[in-house]
């Protein structure tokens, strides 16, 4: 362990001694496993490269939604049932850094990272990945046909013109819900009672709320909480050939920046096969696969996006975020008090 | 029952065999559940629990369960008894057919019913607690109408015949002849449909309007929202504790009778009766079906056209999120291994119940998992099982041991009452005749026990097949259950990502049809229609 801890302490000092020394003590033929959350999904010859350039088999472990995942890593740390852990967001990693469920390693290409990606979290106990931005998604289809202006900001959501046309998740069920909770909280403070005056309803998943009652699913209110990139998937998963534009668009003001972490477990049996793996889920090749498999943006600046999100996805310039520490220490107080006010 | 005949005095030798055949259930039950649970608490628990324990809030959250739970158990009793009596007392065309189709509901992921239910009701009836009562009904009728109906089957006709020659209505002889030979069953369905609904979480989320709560809820929201351990496991353990109890109040008050032979439905002798019984059974197959419907609608359809897109791209794969053919194989090859291992562990806990007083308690605590919450098992699992020493996720074999532990309760739930009221007569005239323990044991008890594990087990693989949590958690993220599949289309926008997931749904109905119209057959050929 102390050995362990050591070699990673020099490969924080010197990058070259370690990118050196790594592959080295890395087993061709050994095995490193991945525990990822459900969305995680890369193409299948972008999945075999890693064993094509190491040598080393990459086993994909199922972790639930984020939140059981994190939950189960911190519940085993020190004694990690993977090598390697993806997708602890910005409103869990704090916990898990906290808790020590990872063993510091710096990314060899860190440097290539977006820096307002780079940071907001100041460690190098995990790698960003990629991000999404959570925002309010609109019908347009559905504002045309009544000849209402759509919201242009956050603000507007309690404007009366638009009293009963939103649907939001419950935070504490629904990750997307959660980030429109911290996006408001950024905004406002904890104060969603005129949110609750202008009828918003709280749905208990983003499934549930995205094909149920947003309009083009046959639901009844058209501005649903989703995410950046959701009109180029509907593009992407239309049915026969895909139509010229989304039939829906983001409001791009007011979104919560959800970052997605990777790092390695602590106590892993295969460290040098984990930041391989690191290296490589930051690597062009699998960045530039991420967009078309998870919709959400590579945190590589220099990546290349897919046509169809520089088209469609929406860009937005100023997310609302909240220091990770933050959101670890008042989570449940948040939490709460949206229960007292808008206890669906 | 008229002039019920009481436990024969002189008892059936227990062959040495049997004796010790509660240790495997006990061994299973210790390893996979009380383990994973000892680790977890070892991890866990500490002062803060203890604290967490004297939250007002907690106990509001158990009573309001509990209140919900105890409604949910009512409507599906009211509901599912009249229906029971139509599956098994009546004989009518398509009656078999009905049959299976009750069990669907039980049977498919939660999110999946509930998105069915909304599209269905939601203009009639909003989001909360009425329709998440709806949904318990709808998903727990198959319950009553396995456990009771098992037991229907072997109440005597003549008996209610002989009452009603005697001078009693319709109504008392039903009072004074059927219910009391239905109790224990009606019992025993009740309490399973009381912990299915009090520890309920995927309707709950998607039916419920956020007012609704269970501890399973509070469970989830504590350990992966929150991160907060401790609460969490101050939930949990409120919740086991709430459900042993009232699992031991039903062991308590199960009362043993012995009955003999099963009987056939019979079709109405009066042309009145038989369209009555051809009108219920038309809106019971409507009822049924019109949630399942709308699934199949969507699978077919696309902005209000008719398409069959979808359907090909089951086979093309370009969904991107796993093969949906894969999914399937190994959904199927994991619901055959829950089965069988559900089965065999069930059976052997039912019969040594039979034989032995801790092969009784082993079958008590066999009911455990069903109130031990999905999420604490899983995880549970994970720190016991799921690294050195003992690693046992990438042999596969994570998966179907966790269904089977969901399933056992459900095969003991079946085979105690059946094998606890076989008559032992056989067996004695087998043992005078010169037979072996074992062989004027098996003489006696054979013959159901073979049919019931059977039945059981085609019950424990159909949970199987529509299980979620403890997939999502255990299984290799590159070879999901076609469950997991589901979920993951339906978490994501476009029209194909809604569309596959409503062939696959159809789909995972389909194989349960079939799945569940096996069995049945096969219970029949063995003379107990199940």
């Amino acid at each position: 362990m102390i050995v362990r801890l050591l070699g990673a302490v020099l490969c924080g000092a010197s990058l070259l001694a370690c990118t050196s020394s790594a592959p080295q003590t890395a087993e061709p033929g050994s095995t490193v496993r991945l525990l990822a959350h459900d969305s995680f999904l890369l193409s299948d010859e972008v999945l075999a490269s890693f064993t094509a350039q190491t040598g080393i088999e990459v086993q994909v472990l199922a972790g639930g939604d984020a939140g059981s995942m994190v939950a189960g890593a911190i519940l085993a740390a020190g004694a990690p049932t993977a090598d390697v852990l993806f997708g602890a967001d910005n409103t869990l990693v704090q916990k898990a850094i906290d808790a020590r469920v990872f063993e510091p390693y710096e990314a060899m290409e860190r440097g290539t990272i977006t820096p307002e990606i780079a940071d907001y979290l100041d460690t190098d106990a995990v790698t960003p990945i990629d991000y999404g931005d959570v925002c309010v998604n609109i019908d347009d289809a559905w504002f045309e046909r009544e000849g209402i202006t759509p919201p242009a900001s956050l603000e507007d959501l309690t404007d009366p013109r638009y009293r009963d046309l939103l649907v939001v998740q419950d935070p504490a069920t629904s990750s997307p819900g959660l980030a429109f909770l911290l996006a408001t909280i950024s905004r406002f403070g904890d104060s969603w009672t005129r949110l609750r005056e202008n009828g918003v309803k709280v749905a208990g998943s983003w499934t549930d709320a995205y094909y149920s009652d947003f309009t083009p699913a046959g639901g009844e209110r058209p501005l649903v909480v989703s995410y950046a990139t959701s009109p180029p998937a509907e593009i992407v998963f239309a049915e026969g050939t895909p139509p010229a534009r989304p039939s829906t668009s983001v409001l791009t003001d007011g979104c919560y920046r959800q970052i997605e972490y990777a790092g390695v477990l602590a106590g892993t049996e295969n460290p040098a096969g984990a930041r391989l793996l690191i290296d490589w889920l930051l690597s062009r090749r699998v960045q530039e696969d991420i967009p078309l498999n998870m919709f959400v943006f590579p945190a590589r600046s220099d990546a290349q996006l897919p046509q169809v999100f520089t088209d469609f996805a929406a860009q937005v310039e100023k997310p609302e975020q909240i220091p990770a520490d933050q959101i670890a220490m008042n989570l449940d107080e948040w939490l709460a008090r949206w229960d007292e006010i808008l206890g669906r | 029952m008229v002039g019920a005949v009481g436990r024969d005095p002189r008892t059936l030798t227990v062959p040495v065999a049997l004796r010790y055949a509660w240790l495997v259930p006990a061994g299973f039950i210790t390893a996979f559940l009380l383990i994973p649970i000892a680790v977890l608490i070892g991890v866990v628990a500490d002062a803060a629990t203890l604290t967490g324990l004297g939250d007002i809030g907690l106990w509001r959250v158990a009573g309001l369960a509990a209140t919900q739970a105890l409604t949910s158990v009512l409507l599906t009793l009211v509901i599912g008894i009249p229906i029971t009596g139509l599956l098994y007392r009546c004989d009518f065309q398509g009656r078999r057919g009905l049959l299976a189709l009750a069990t669907v509901p039980f049977v498919l992921p939660t999110v999946v019913v509930a998105l069915a239910l909304r599209t269905l009701l939601g203009d009639v009836v909003p989001q909360g607690l009425g329709l998440v009562l709806i949904a318990h009904v709808y998903v727990n009728l198959a319950v009553v109408i396995r456990i009771v109906g098992a037991r229907w089957s072997r109440v005597d006709p003549r008996t209610v015949a002989v009452a009603r020659t005697l001078g009693a209505s319709p109504l008392t002889a039903w009072r004074t002849v059927t219910v009391p030979a239905l109790r224990s069953s009606i019992g025993a369905a009740a309490a399973v449909v009381f912990v299915f609904s009090f520890t309920s979480l995927g309707i709950i989320a998607v039916a419920g309007d956020g007012t609704v709560r269970t501890l399973e809820s509070v469970i989830v929201r504590r350990t992966s929202v929150l991160l907060d351990f401790p609460g969490a496991a101050a939930a949990a353990f409120l919740q086991v504790l709430v459900v042993t109890l009232v699992l031991v109040v039903t062991v308590r008050t199960r009362s043993p009778r012995t009955v003999g032979r099963t009987w056939n439905p019979r079709p109405a002798a009066r042309p009145r009766t038989r369209i009555g019984i051809h009108a219920s059974a038309i809106v019971v197959g409507v009822m049924l079906i019109a949630p399942l419907a709308t699934m199949a609608l969507a699978s077919v359809r696309v902005d209000g056209a008719w398409t069959i897109t979808w359907w090909p791209e089951l086979l093309t794969g370009r969904i991107g999120v796993g093969s949906p053919q894969g999914a399937l194989i190994r959904s199927i090859g994991i619901a055959v291994a829950t089965g069988i291992l559900a089965s065999l562990i069930g059976g052997l806990a039912a019969a040594s119940a039979l034989a032995h007083r801790a092969g009784r308690t082993v079958a008590g605590i066999g009911l455990l998992p069903l109130g031990v919450s999905a999420a604490t098992l899983g995880v549970g699992t994970l720190l016991a099982f799921g690294r050195d020493p003992v690693d046992l996720r990438a042999t596969g074999l994570l998966i179907p041991i966790a269904h089977a532990l969901v399933a056992v309760p459900l095969v003991i739930a079946v085979a105690v009452p059946a094998l606890t009221e076989t008559s032992n007569q056989r067996g004695l005239v087998a043992a005078t005749l010169g037979a072996r323990p074992l062989r004027a044991w098996w003489t006696c008890y054979g013959p159901v026990l073979r049919v019931v594990m059977i039945a059981a087990g085609g019950l424990a693989a159909a949970v199987s097949l529509g299980e979620f949590g403890a997939a999502s958690v255990l299984a290799r993220a590159d070879s999901p259950t076609v469950p997991v599949l589901i979920e993951r289309l339906l978490g994501r926008p476009g029209d194909a990502s809604f569309g596959v997931a409503a062939c696959l749904s159809v789909v995972l109905m389909a194989v349960t049809l079939v799945l569940v119209g096996l069995i049945d057959r096969l219970g029949r050929q063995r003379g107990v229609p199940l």
